[in-house]
This record gives structure tokens, sequence and C-alpha cells, in this order.
């Protein structure tokens, strides 16, 4: 059962993968995705509870995780995968929910330097299948075009991806059944929540980079952090006061535009 | 002779081949280029009849291109509008070579600043709040993401790729002067710099964990007596969080947008500083009579 479970879940990691066969839109920018991928994960190993209580953190601390222009360093849908199957498969070792965000982010961390690793051999075993896309071209074989994009792109993806995650889950798992009944020591627990909680700040910062364009900016992003501090408003109410704001923001930057051009 | 046109059937599969298999053999040569030529491939079987104008166009559509691809779709859009005056005897071959090559700057650009690093966080900030406020089914803010992203992205794509083949490129052009995509481009980074505040404050959690304890006499309202006991005298943490709360977790998201953003840290090493920064508080919090924990 759970050699079943480890092949599907490195399944998702193939298509979670950048330019998987189901597409950027659907894999990559979805199913990539830490929070996406955790409820995948969640749903194969039967147990959405926990994999969404280290997906959410997860998905903070990674959101800002967008790599653009294709460069990647650190693989997210091998990273969250990865992660996730690792606080389900490792559960039994510690206590508190914290712990096992920790834990999650341990694999992820492992996950991701495979998958950015594996991501660079596929890149570069792709540049064969130039020479056989030329030889189509020339032939002006309309038909045939799609042979070295999707067939000889994915025979290569999938053995980039599939394989190597594979072994990746099937070596957590038998950590964890080696690990059964033993519990990680209170200091380790505790350094794990710590390195857990303060990797939000990750994702929360590199976002503000690309959002921060004015100072003015930063009194606004104030603004959402003390409505949590101040006013206790949970994060869903928060979304519901800046989707306000915006649409009065836009509303009388549309106005002041026409006003000028009636003076 | 009539007209060449590119029929709605052939459109669509032009545009399912490049939505869907736009990354497949992606590599350093020709980057998207034989996804491209895959794409324009049922355009060029239509358009031309012989096997040497049709060899010329795969030719000249395997070569370089890259884009953000599912705001680049606009690109393949504008080439199969050239490629179709071409076939009916206006323009010229370089000039689609050109144009692709003139567009993988602006179009990339666009793609990775508004869709990837502005919409793809924005939705997944608000997914994280249906998550986080549905304590007992998280899970639907994934299934909201799961619909609404790829659902979304498919028609937005689908009608830029229309806009760029019925447009042009001066039609493309135009759009991009009249400051709509600036105006949108304000709101959303307005709402998302709401959200990111609350999100910050709501899950980013960072502690110094000193908590200095001393011997004092403790009334023991029980027996009466006074008795020797360890009592905390200094906890920076309760201290800063009167002065304003959470100010530590704010101090080190500052500290990860200066590192990345000003320094250009990559974010594998402030993952690395963070881990460091988390056992040196952890170790701090076992000190005897200093730490949180001891």
């Amino acid at each position: 059962m759970m050699v079943l479970q480890a092949v599907l879940v490195s399944l998702f990691i193939y298509l979670g993968a950048i330019g998987s066969i189901v597409g950027n839109t659907i894999g990559w920018y979805c199913l990539g995705r830490p929070l996406i991928a955790s409820f995948v994960t969640g749903l194969i190993m039967g147990d959405v509870t926990t994999a969404m209580a280290v997906g959410v953190p997860l998905q903070i601390a990674y959101l800002a995780n967008v790599t653009p222009g294709g460069a990647v360093a650190w693989d997210l849908s091998y990273a969250t995968y990865v992660g996730t199957f690792t606080a389900i498969a490792l559960k039994g070792t510690v206590t508190s929910t914290e712990a096992l965000i920790g834990l999650a982010f341990a694999g992820a961390g492992i996950g991701g330097v495979i998958g950015g690793t594996m991501w660079n051999v596929h890149y570069a075993l792709d540049v064969v299948l130039n020479r056989w896309a030329g030889k189509i071209a020339q032939e002006g074989d309309t038909k045939k075009m799609w042979m070295p994009n999707v067939l000889g792109g994915q025979a290569i993806g999938f053995l980039c991806r599939f394989v190597p995650a594979l072994i990746v889950l099937l070596g957590i798992n038998a950590a964890g059944s080696a690990t059964g009944g033993i519990s990680i020591p209170a200091w380790l627990t505790t350094g794990l929540t710590a390195f857990g909680s303060m990797m939000a700040a990750l994702g929360m910062g590199i976002i503000l980079s690309f959002l921060v364009k004015k100072k003015v900016h930063w009194a606004i992003f104030m603004g959402g952090f003390v409505l949590a501090t101040y006013f206790g408003l949970s994060a869903m109410a928060i979304a519901v006061v800046a989707i306000i704001v915006a649409a009065i923001v836009y509303t009388v930057m549309t106005k002041k535009e026409s006003d000028g051009e009636v003076a | 002779m009539a007209e060449k046109q590119v029929s709605k059937k052939t459109l669509r599969k032009s545009f399912n081949n490049w939505f869907f298999w736009n990354g497949c053999s992606q590599q350093a040569e020709s980057m998207l280029g034989m996804a491209f030529g895959q794409a324009m491939a049922p355009v060029i079987e239509e358009l031309y009849e012989t096997k040497e104008d049709r060899a010329a166009a795969l030719q000249r559509h395997i070569t370089l291109f890259n884009t953000e691809s599912q705001v680049g779709s606009i690109v393949n859009g504008i080439c199969i509008g050239m490629e179709e005056q071409l076939a009916n005897g206006t323009g010229s071959a370089e000039m689609i070579s050109e144009t692709k090559v003139a567009l993988i700057g602006p179009t990339s650009a666009i793609g990775d600043s508004l869709w990837v690093a502005t919409i793809i966080p924005l939705l997944l900030t608000v997914c994280i709040a249906i998550a986080s406020s549905l304590t007992s089914a998280p899970w639907v803010g994934a299934v909201v993401y799961m619909l609404v992203y790829p659902i979304g992205t498919y028609f937005l794509s689908w009608y830029l790729f229309k806009l760029g083949y019925k447009a042009g490129l001066e039609g493309i052009s135009r759009f991009m002067a009249s400051g709509k995509l600036d105006k949108l481009m304000n709101t959303a980074t307005i709402l998302g710099l709401i959200v990111v505040g609350g999100l910050t404050a709501s899950f980013v959690t960072c502690t110094l964990n000193i908590d200095i304890k001393a011997m004092q006499q403790v009334f023991n309202s029980e027996t009466g007596e006074y008795v020797q006991q360890l009592v905390s005298v200094f906890n920076l943490d309760n201290l800063l969080n009167s002065v304003f709360p959470k100010i530590v977790p704010l101090g080190l998201t500052l500290v990860v947008y200066r590192l990345y953003a000003k320094k250009h840290w990559s974010p594998i090493a402030i993952m690395g500083l963070i881990l460091v920064l988390a056992a040196a508080l952890t170790a701090i919090g076992y000190i005897p009579n200093v730490g949180a924990f001891a």
C-alpha cells in the first residue's frame, strides 16, 4: 500500500514539475503549488488533516517561489510533495503540529535540492531534441512536429522526475518505519518548530520585493499588519477589507483620469 | 485566387498545442522553440501547400523563442496573423522572425511581473486565507485555487491569443499605451500589500527566547510562608510585544526583504540563514537561567 502511495505521489511530482505533459498552467502553477500539492498528497495518503496543517505554512514560506524566467534552483513541486509526504510518514515521531511543520520543511529542503538538480539534468538533455526537430522541419513534415517536443521532451522529463522522486519517497518511508515508536528529542522538536515558523518570513519578505514600488506601499503593508495585531482580524477578514480598499482606489484612479480629460 | 484564411478549428488546435505543451522540451539552445514550432504546425499545414514552403515556415518557427507562456500566447496570435498575410503575398519571412524575437523581452516582462509575480501569489494568499479561516475544512482553499486558476488562465490566454491574431502588432501597442494595464497592476498591488501585511502578522513567528530568571523570595499563600523560587525577572519577547505586537516577526520579514531585494541573496541562502538563526535562538532558549525553555 505504501509503495503504491509513493508511486502516486511521485507521479504528481512529475505532473507538478515545470514543463510536464499537462502544461505549466495545470502543472507547475497549480499542481506544483504547495497548497495544492499538500492537498493531493493528503488525499493519496488518506490524511488530509495533517497534509493541510503543513500545506498552509509551506505555501506561505514558498509564496514568492514563482521562478520568473524559468531559472530553477529550487524545485517547488519536489519540495512540497516530499515535504508533506515526510510529515505524514514520520507523524509518529513528534507530538505537536508545529514540530510536524518543521519536519515538512526539512523534507522540503531535501526534495527541493534534488528536484533542482534533476531540472538542470532535464534542461541539458533536452538540447539533443533540437536535431530531431530540425530534421522534421527540413522535411516540412507538419504532422510529426509534436514528436520531439512532446514525446522526446516528456520521455526525458518523466525519467528525470518520477524515478528520483520514487527513490526519495521510498527512502523516507523506510525511515518512517525504522523510527516507528521512537520520538524525536524535545530540543530538536523545539528547533524544528522555530525553523518552520520563521520560514514564513521567507515568503513574505520576497513577495514584498515584488510588490513594494513606492514608499507609501510600506504604509499600506503596515495597515494589513496592524489589522491582524491590533484589531485581531482573521486572514479572510483582512482579504475582504483589502478587496474593498482596492475597489475604492481603482474607482478613484479612474475618476481622476476622466476628470482630467474634461479639464 | 481566394484569400487564404486560418480556420477557427486550426486556431484552437494551435492554441491548445501551445497552452498545454509550451514547456515540454525547454532547453538552453532554442528555449521554447520546438514547442512554438509544434503550435505553428497546424497553421502552416493549412496555409502552405508545397513541401518547400512548409519546410521554410517550420524552420523559422523552431528557432530560439522564449516568453512567459501564459501571457505570451499573444505572440502566437500575432505570428499566425503575419503568416496568413505572408501566404497571401504581403509581408516577409524576415519580418515574422524579427517580430518574434522583438516580442520575447516585453511579453516575458509583462507575464512575469503581472501574471506570475502578482496574480498567482495574490490568488494563493486569498486561498491561504480561506484555508486558515475554515479550520474544519482547510482543503476548500486548495480546491478553489485548483478550479479558479487553470480555468481563468485558459480563458485569458485564449483571449490574448485571439487578440494577437486579430489586432496584430499595432493593435497590441495601442492597448499597451492606453495605461489600462498600469491601473490594474496598481490596484492588484494594493490588494496584495494589505493581505501580505495580514499574513505576515498571522503566520511569521519568531521569538528571541531570552527570559532571565533569578532566585527571589516568593510568598506562598497556601502555606503562608516565604519560599526561595526561580522567577522570571526579564522576558525580552514579552517586553518587545508590549511595545509593538509581533515586532520581531516583522523585523525578520524586513531583513529577508532587504537581503533579497537590496543585497541580492538567493532564496536558498536566505533559507540557510533562517536555519542558522533558528538553531541559535533555540540554543539561547536552553541556557540555564537565561533561556525561555530552561
